[in-house]
């Protein structure tokens, strides 16, 4: 089966927490005919909006897994996948744009471009994901669309123009004037669905006129056909504006910007419009795998249908319909009964359902083909893995994945619980791999870990809500690390006679800073002073030792150790042997390192009127936070930090009171940063303490 | 090279700053060049050198955000570290975040009391207390700028700032120019200044030339210092 791919378009949802992307989706699903009535996110009607399926999120009004729906407007195939707000589940929206080929930043018309929305724009760079803007909640008091595509420019660096004025704003919103065909364009009906497009307004036509000039001017660089028809003083044809506007899109060189208001129902169908006239095609895009039989040599993948099959797995989730598997087809054809193969685990599994997702509900579907994202039944992978027909092996590139700085130790009220808890926390692992969770030996507590509170917040509600584990939580905790800073020798020898067969190892070398990864390992044994059979013991060994550091209990990184010298025993020596004498070598290494414990360093930005600015500098200051600056816009000032996450615990309230509720803050992770001599010696103190306790 | 020797060795030592900043003399100094020629690269070395001499300093950026304020140190910062193979580079880094801070403004926003307003708040709450002030962006074309200054001129001593930069940008086509030889727009306030450097492109090399110098400046140095235009790091002739 053979889909036109022009007329496919693979597109994410983007923006600040509550900019209103949710009420967007769901607008946009009533006008392709997807849903038969429209409800708010936080809808008194109880049924809430489509695609915050999961009960909790419907709950909170925020959206926390990113859904992907299926629509068609006119003739074009939409996927879209609507993208978490909040920062703490970034993970998700740079899923998204991994697989996606286009994206809609959404912005608060009173707002502007928040510290969100930086965040997002900085990923959006990452993936090179051409954008278009929407500046929403136009019907807002404050509404101000032209000082939000200003900021575009000057806080993201867009070469952002608006290709609409708005007739009237604020709770006079009427409609939009539409500056490539020069019509004003008004939205009747209970939900506005009947377009009316009528001439310009008179008392617009000058601004209008102005607006289209500045913006044929910004766009004619893409063109060389409209720069001669403009310099020829032609008329200018509408498809001719599109495809300059297109061009530069495409090119991350120019980023159109429209208006509405999604919630009053206003110009919503021109963004749908817009998103078939100017974000690409998946055969607009280029996609890179990397060649399993080649090195991990990079190449293009062809987007041809005819090819052999490629497909990366970019989200898991274990609903209602059992284990399902969001895939994004990069080239070749899947048809139901198909047999695929992970190029990670080197499995091959048999596709027996295949269906297109719509939030909750699904199409069953029997084939897809290059540029579909689509769903698998009953496939075992982890996110992140790449499958093919066998015909090609290849993975397509690894994602971003940052690091968790918070954990805190959950546990289970009873055995039930217990038995609970361990399913949801595997499925949660295999879905977001920005949530970790391990047992800690010494105490037996299970402890989760991820990017923030909410985040953890979210798991443990989750957990409770679909898999009826009740767990008892701990106080979350700051995942620091433990780090050396200087080379340091060791040579130990692990000896052990009490009866029975006796133990014998020795083990010598060094250990010294790895400045990029966690650990390395490597074996400059020479003349067999460690037979090969036991060198893999002492790689075991260390990595068992960078389990738990000595100064705070903290996981070691950023450590590599080499071995050159050992001795071993003809009958005493054994892998066990060998794994106690590289433990005991790297205690012995390590307090000649020069160990020290890092903490995690969070990037803040305190948004509020600038009244309150020197109470957020001085509450950021008592935190051993260093202000990196402040921007001041109009009234409100925005205060940009680097702030230890140990310091942030409590702070939305803080900042409530002093500000009185007016300001608000987000935080994402910046950097490992060594934590000051005092705190160490405190941190070092409190382990210690609690050793003795045990 | 440590931290001493970048100092001893910057090729600003020609400008005698730090004779300032150990005497009651207060100063401000004009950096100005056409559109694009490195005028904020050159502002940010000297906020950079006041910083490793162990002075706070607020960098004001009208019409630019943080993070590309912030963008031109780590970038400057890196340049100096490729080119004097900076020991204990990270300590250095940590060091300057310390004593800078960042403080943006849209063009129309700023004004001189707005400023003194924030840095009361800063300085009440003992969070930072300039020695030096840069100040990028300010509109020496706007018809209040010589009361503008003057503020700021207040400004320093209430404050005990020892130290004040502008920049300004030249226009080729706009010949007025003040006895001392300072183009428009910053002819008419002149007496203000009492360092002035020009970026003048010359032979295939951007030259810093000095209009203008206080007492502390060595002899030569309008002559002594151009910009690297490939890294725009200011170098000894």
């Amino acid at each position: 089966m053979s889909v036109d791919l022009s007329n496919v378009r693979n597109i994410g949802i983007s923006a600040h927490i509550d900019s209103g992307k949710t009420t967007l989706t769901e607008r946009i699903l009533f006008y392709t005919n997807r849903i038969h009535a429209i409800h708010d996110v936080r809808g008194k009607d109880g049924v809430g909006a489509k695609m915050d399926s999961m009960e909790l999120e419907r709950e909170r009004g925020i959206t926390i897994q990113s859904a992907a729906t299926f629509c068609n407007w006119k003739d074009l195939n939409i996927n879209i996948i609507d993208t978490p707000g909040h920062v703490d589940f970034t993970v998700e929206v740079e899923r998204a744009l991994r697989v996606l080929d286009g994206a809609v930043l959404i912005l608060c018309s009173v707002g502007g471009v928040q510290s969100q929305s930086i965040t997002v724009n900085r990923q959006m760079d990452r993936y090179n994901v051409p954008r278009i803007s929407f500046i929403n909640k136009c019907d807002r008091t404050g509404a101000n669309p032209e000082r939000v595509t200003g900021q575009l420019r000057d806080k993201l660096g867009l070469n952002a123009h608006m290709l609409q004025l708005p007739i009237g704003l604020e709770s006079d919103l009427k409609g939009v004037v539409d500056l490539v065909t020069m019509k004003a364009l008004y939205f009747d009906g209970d939900n506005g669905e009947i377009i009316r497009e009528e001439e310009i307004p008179a008392d617009l036509k000058d601004a209008a006129d102005e607006k289209r000039e500045e913006l044929l001017d910004a766009v004619s660089m893409f063109s060389e056909e409209l720069m001669e028809a403009m310099l020829e003083e032609q008329e200018i044809d509408p498809v001719m504006v599109r495809e300059a506007v297109r061009a530069g899109t495409l090119a991350l060189e120019f980023s159109p910007v429209f208006i509405g208001s999604a919630y009053k129902n206003k110009a919503v169908q021109p963004l749908l419009d817009a998103v078939k006239y100017y974000l690409p095609s998946p055969t607009d895009v280029e996609n890179i795998g990397l060649d399993l039989e080649k090195d991990e040599e990079e190449f293009a993948v062809s987007n041809n249908s005819d090819d052999p099959l490629i497909m990366l797995a970019f989200k898991l989730e274990d609903g209602r319909y059992g284990q399902l598997t969001y895939v994004r087809t990069y080239q070749g054809t899947l048809a139901k009964g198909d047999t695929v193969y992970n190029t990670r685990t080197n499995k091959k599994v048999k596709v027996g359902r295949l269906v297109r997702m719509h939030s909750d509900e699904m199409e069953e579907i029997d084939s897809c083909t290059a540029g579909d994202i689509v769903a698998l039944f009953g496939v075992d992978c982890a996110s992140g893995d790449t499958f093919t027909d066998g015909k090609i092996s290849c993975s397509m590139s690894s994602m971003h994945i940052p690091e968790p700085v918070i954990s805190l130790a959950v546990l289970p009220m009873d055995n039930k619980a217990q038995v609970n808890m361990s399913k949801a926390l595997n499925r949660f692992t295999k879905e977001d791999p920005t949530f970790k969770t391990f047992v800690d030996h010494e105490t037996g507590e299970t402890i989760i870990s991820g990017m923030g509170e909410l985040h953890l917040e979210v798991y443990i509600e989750r957990m409770k809500r679909e898999y009826g584990a009740e767990v008892e939580v701990g106080a979350p905790q700051v995942a620091y690390r433990e780090t050396i800073s200087t080379r340091a020798e060791f040579n130990y020898t692990h000896k052990k006679q009490t009866g029975g067969s006796g133990q014998f190892g020795r083990v010598a070398g060094y250990m010294e800073p790895l400045e990029e990864g966690e650990y390395e390992f490597e074996d400059k044994i020479v003349g067999g002073t460690i037979p090969r059979e036991f060198i893999s013991s002492c790689d075991k060994g260390f990595q068992k030792s960078l389990q738990k550091g000595v100064l705070c209990g903290s996981a070691v990184t950023g450590v590599r150790c080499v071995i050159n010298d050992g001795a071993f025993h003809a009958v005493d020596s054994s892998d066990v042997a060998f794994q106690l004498a590289a433990i005991g070598a790297f205690k012995e290494g390590y307090m000649k390192a020069k160990p020290v414990i890092m903490e995690p360093i969070m990037k803040v930005a305190v948004e509020g009127p600038s009244e309150f600015q020197g109470s957020v500098m001085g509450s950021i200051n008592q935190r051993r936070g260093i202000i990196i600056g402040t921007t001041e816009e109009g009234n409100y000032t925005v205060v940009e930090a680097e702030v230890p996450l140990s310091e942030m615990f409590g702070y939305s309230t803080t900042l409530r009171s002093l500000t009185q509720g007016k300001a608000e803050f987000t935080m994402e992770f910046a950097i490992f940063k060594p934590v000051p001599k005092s705190v160490s010696e405190e941190l070092i103190k409190k382990y210690q303490d609690e050793r003795k306790e045990k | 090279m440590g931290k001493e020797d970048l100092v001893s060795s910057n090729p600003l030592r020609a400008l005698g700053l730090e004779k300032t900043e150990e005497g009651e003399e207060r100063r401000a100094g004009l950096v100005m060049a056409r559109a694009g020629l490195g005028k904020t690269a050159i502002l940010v070395q000297i906020a950079l050198d006041s910083m490793l001499r162990d002075n706070k300093v607020l960098h004001v950026s009208i019409g630019e955000g943080v993070d590309k304020t912030r963008t031109w140190y780590d970038d400057i910062l890196n340049l100096m570290n490729q080119e004097n193979k900076i020991e204990d580079f990270q300590e250095i880094v940590v060091d300057v975040m310390q004593h800078r801070m960042i403080m943006t403004f849209m063009e129309s926003g700023f004004s001189a009391a707005k400023l003194e307003e924030r840095m009361a708040d800063m300085a009440q709450q003992n969070i930072f207390k300039p020695a030096c002030l840069v100040i990028d962006g300010f509109d020496f074309a706007a018809s209040d700028s010589r009361s503008s200054l003057n503020e700021l001129k207040g400004l320093m001593e209430k404050n005990d700032v020892k130290m004040i930069w502008f920049s300004a940008v030249s226009h080729r086509d706009d010949t007025r120019v003040s006895a001392n030889g300072i183009p428009a727009p910053c002819h008419e306030v002149d007496a203000f200044f009492d360092t002035v450097l020009i970026i003048s492109p010359e032979d295939n090399a951007l030259k810093l030339k000095t209009l203008k110098c206080s007492a502390a400046c060595s002899a030569d140095a309008g002559k002594s210092l151009l910009l690297d235009p490939a890294s725009m790091l200011i170098k000894k002739a």
